[in-house]
């Protein structure tokens, strides 16, 4: 399923426009973003936490050329699925 | 790290933006946490573009042992599920 997907799938399982589950799906992942950037963490309970996670910087090779590269530090976020959804994919 | 969102804060974000009262917007987003869930669970990927993909893959049985006891187990093939960033999001993260 992708995004555009989920907006259908809401609006009628929930009988509203789709310009209305737009600004529902589109909200929630906004939300979830801009709380990352700023650093935040994210808990939705029964789905899972992000959390964002600071990586340092190395020296790499480039495993075909063996030219050196410099790998630049980088915030990449954590997903911790929840307990619920754990269970849920393997009922 | 300071602030944490919750829930709560998602559905008041919506609740500025919609006409609807607080306790609808909550249930418009349990609906969607709902989709997302059986989503992962039956596609094994869940797309959002601009923000990453969740996957779900399979974990083949594994043998363990009770750390406890010590008693040696058998662990029971089990679905795990995963998130892929975008490069979009990434980029975001990471400006340059």
């Amino acid at each position: 399923m992708n995004k555009s997907e989920l907006i259908k799938t809401l609006a009628e399982k929930n009988d509203i426009h789709v310009d209305e589950a737009a600004l529902v799906v589109n909200t929630f992942f906004d939300s979830i973003k801009d709380s990352l950037i700023k650093e935040e963490r994210v808990e939705i309970r029964g789905f899972g936490s992000f959390k964002l996670k600071d990586y340092g910087g190395y020296t790499g090779r480039n495993p075909k050329t063996g030219e050196v590269v410099q790998v630049s530090p980088k915030k990449l976020p954590f997903f911790r699925p929840g307990k619920e959804l754990k269970e849920y994919v393997n009922k | 790290m300071g602030k944490t969102l919750t829930k709560a804060d998602i559905v008041d974000s919506i609740y500025e933006k919609s006409d609807r009262n607080r306790a609808e917007v909550k249930a418009q987003v349990e609906s969607l946490l709902e989709i997302m869930k059986q989503s992962v669970k039956k596609d094994h990927a869940l797309l959002v573009s601009g923000f990453g993909k969740f996957e779900a893959y399979d974990k083949r049985a594994r043998k363990g042992r009770n750390p406890q006891t010590n008693q040696a187990i058998t662990l029971p093939p089990r679905k795990v599920v995963v998130f892929r960033l975008s490069r979009k999001f990434r980029a975001e993260l990471n400006p340059q």
